[in-house]
């Protein structure tokens, strides 16, 4: 049975297979168009991935005053320790935090050495569950905050929402490469489509003639429309990753480890949507090109 | 059956007036008459390329005119047309080019190979399937185009001038094909301007001129070459 699905994507295939030049050139264009929205996804991925991580870092500086005693301390750890949620309690000292600090950052910046050990306030560094809300994080924070012997807490939240400021503007990036992605499918794929229906106007000429439908004619146009816009995704998918394992072989995997979170690819469910939008878009690019088919 | 066809392309200027025609079925009819005078209109009505301004179109009970733009592929799957300029596509192979009409219809591929050999046998290119059809003389463009137009066992072939870019001979060769279809129960609606042909032949004709048809039952053959000759070319 010719026609039909497979008759049809078996004639697809024979205009493709015979116009290669053209249809290669435009997948080429679709995969440059690609690559940007592939990029700005990837960045945004990553950088959900890291605000995700710190937001669930699930750990609080508290910063003692200096009129806190050592019976204020013990008394302190020992109540923090019996709050739900939380995991760990450790009590820093102005001494120790000014020799942590002096082995992370004196052999960088000499200058800093000279720094008294009044600049470093006692801490009480408490980690909790990971999965712990944050609004239950924000309540410990808060009811910690009026007690007398406690100077500030440090929650990291403000990287959060800066990392989540930053993610914010990277979708909105990508939604704005979309939509030139958008225009960009349906401008190649529509002038592609226009060329090989203008080269093949007698073959569309002689379908009208023996009694093709719409729908006979049309849909290898459809369906090669619909292959360029995937297989242009797919190609940008494959620089792109390509792209990535070079980066990533040349960063310093200590970066990593220090920021918390390892760079990944895209998930393979975006990966897919963006190959999915690519047929979509590209069917609906043909659809269009289509509108001015040759009537006999 | 053409019924008062009336077709103008341009205001005041009409190509067919009032036209009226019957053509039974199984006849073999040429049309002629000068350039201009519409035998390709004619045509070109018949399976829908055109619409009449006025009148009706009867074929297979139908009203071409009336049909939806729906229902002309499947007045067409009814249709076998054959062009001067062959109007194949070259890139294709003999086969391809003729089993298109059967694909169209949705026949299995077995099916299709073994119609498609007997219509290559009929036109004389057996074992010419696998050729390219940009390669092919004239003559045998035209052979498969004219195996094309009749695989699907058309009710009607329509020939618009189908030997005006062959040799003489040739000309009578395609013409000899048409002839055999003809007898094979088809019916020939035959549009040339080629008088040599109009002359070897003894079949019904039909002239057009000034919009209108005029019929001559035997052609040009003795009887009637005096009406024939009568009327303005």
């Amino acid at each position: 049975m010719i026609f039909g699905p497979i008759g049809t994507t078996m004639r697809a295939r024979r205009g493709m297979l015979r116009e290669w030049r053209l249809q290669a050139l435009s997948v080429f264009s679709l995969a440059v168009a690609f690559v940007c929205l592939g990029a700005a996804l990837l960045v945004v991925s990553n950088l959900n991935a890291l605000e995700e991580r710190w937001a669930h870092a699930g750990r609080a500086s508290i910063y003692l005053k200096d009129t806190a005693t050592q019976d204020d301390v013990e008394a302190f750890r020992g109540a923090l320790a019996k709050v739900p949620g939380v995991t760990q309690v450790k009590y820093v000292s102005s001494g120790q935090a000014r020799a942590e600090f002096g082995a992370e950052e004196v052999p960088v910046h000499p200058e800093l050495a000279a720094l008294p050990v009044e600049a470093f306030p006692a801490s009480i560094e408490i980690e909790v569950r990971p999965d712990l809300p944050d609004v239950e994080l924000q309540a410990i924070v808060a009811k910690v905050h009026q007690l007398p012997a406690v100077d500030d807490v440090e929650t990291y939240r403000a990287w959060t929402d800066r990392l989540a400021s930053l993610v914010r503007g990277g979708v909105a990036a990508s939604m704005l490469l979309a939509l030139v992605v958008l225009a960009a499918v349906l401008a190649v794929v529509g002038s592609t489509i226009r060329l090989a229906l203008q080269r093949r106007s007698t073959e569309v000429e002689v379908l009208r003639l023996v009694g093709a439908t719409d729908a006979f004619v049309k849909g290898p146009f459809l369906i090669e429309g619909s292959a360029q816009g995937a297989m242009g995704a797919i190609g940008a998918l494959g620089l792109l990753a390509a792209l990535f394992a070079i980066v990533r072989m040349r960063m310093d995997g200590e970066l990593w480890s220090l920021i918390g979170v390892e760079p990944s690819f895209l998930p393979w469910q975006m990966a897919l949507s963006m190959v999915v939008l690519g047929a979509l878009l590209g069917a609906v690019a043909a659809l269009l090109g289509l509108r001015k088919l040759v009537a006999v | 059956m053409f019924e008062d066809v009336y077709k103008s392309y341009r205001p005041g200027a009409p190509v067919l007036r009032g036209m009226n025609l019957v053509i039974e079925r199984g006849e073999f009819v040429f049309v002629t008459g000068a350039s201009g005078s519409g035998k390709s209109t004619l045509l070109r009505m018949l399976y829908r390329a055109e619409t009449v301004d006025q009148g009706r179109i009867l074929f297979m009970g139908r009203d071409v005119a009336r049909l939806t733009s729906e229902s002309v592929p499947f007045l067409r799957r009814n249709l076998g047309v054959v062009f001067q300029d062959f109007k194949l596509v070259k890139p294709w192979s003999v086969y391809e080019n003729v089993a298109i009409t059967l694909e169209v219809l949705g026949l299995p591929s077995r099916l299709i190979r073994a119609r498609v050999g007997e219509a290559l046998d009929r036109v004389g290119l057996q074992g010419r399937g696998e050729d390219p059809a940009g390669v092919l003389s004239g003559g045998e463009q035209q052979r498969v185009a004219i195996a094309r137009a009749l695989v699907g066992e058309p009710a009607l072939l329509l020939a618009d001038e189908p030997t005006g870019n062959l040799d003489p001979q040739l000309a009578l060769d395609i013409l000899g094909l048409f002839e055999e279809i003809n007898d094979s129960g088809t019916t020939v609606f035959f549009a040339t301007h080629d008088r040599s042909l109009l002359d070897v032949r003894p079949r019904r004709l039909i002239v057009l001129d000034e919009g209108k048809a005029v019929d001559v039952r035997g052609g040009v053959s003795p009887p009637f070459r005096a009406e024939y000759a009568s009327l303005p070319h």
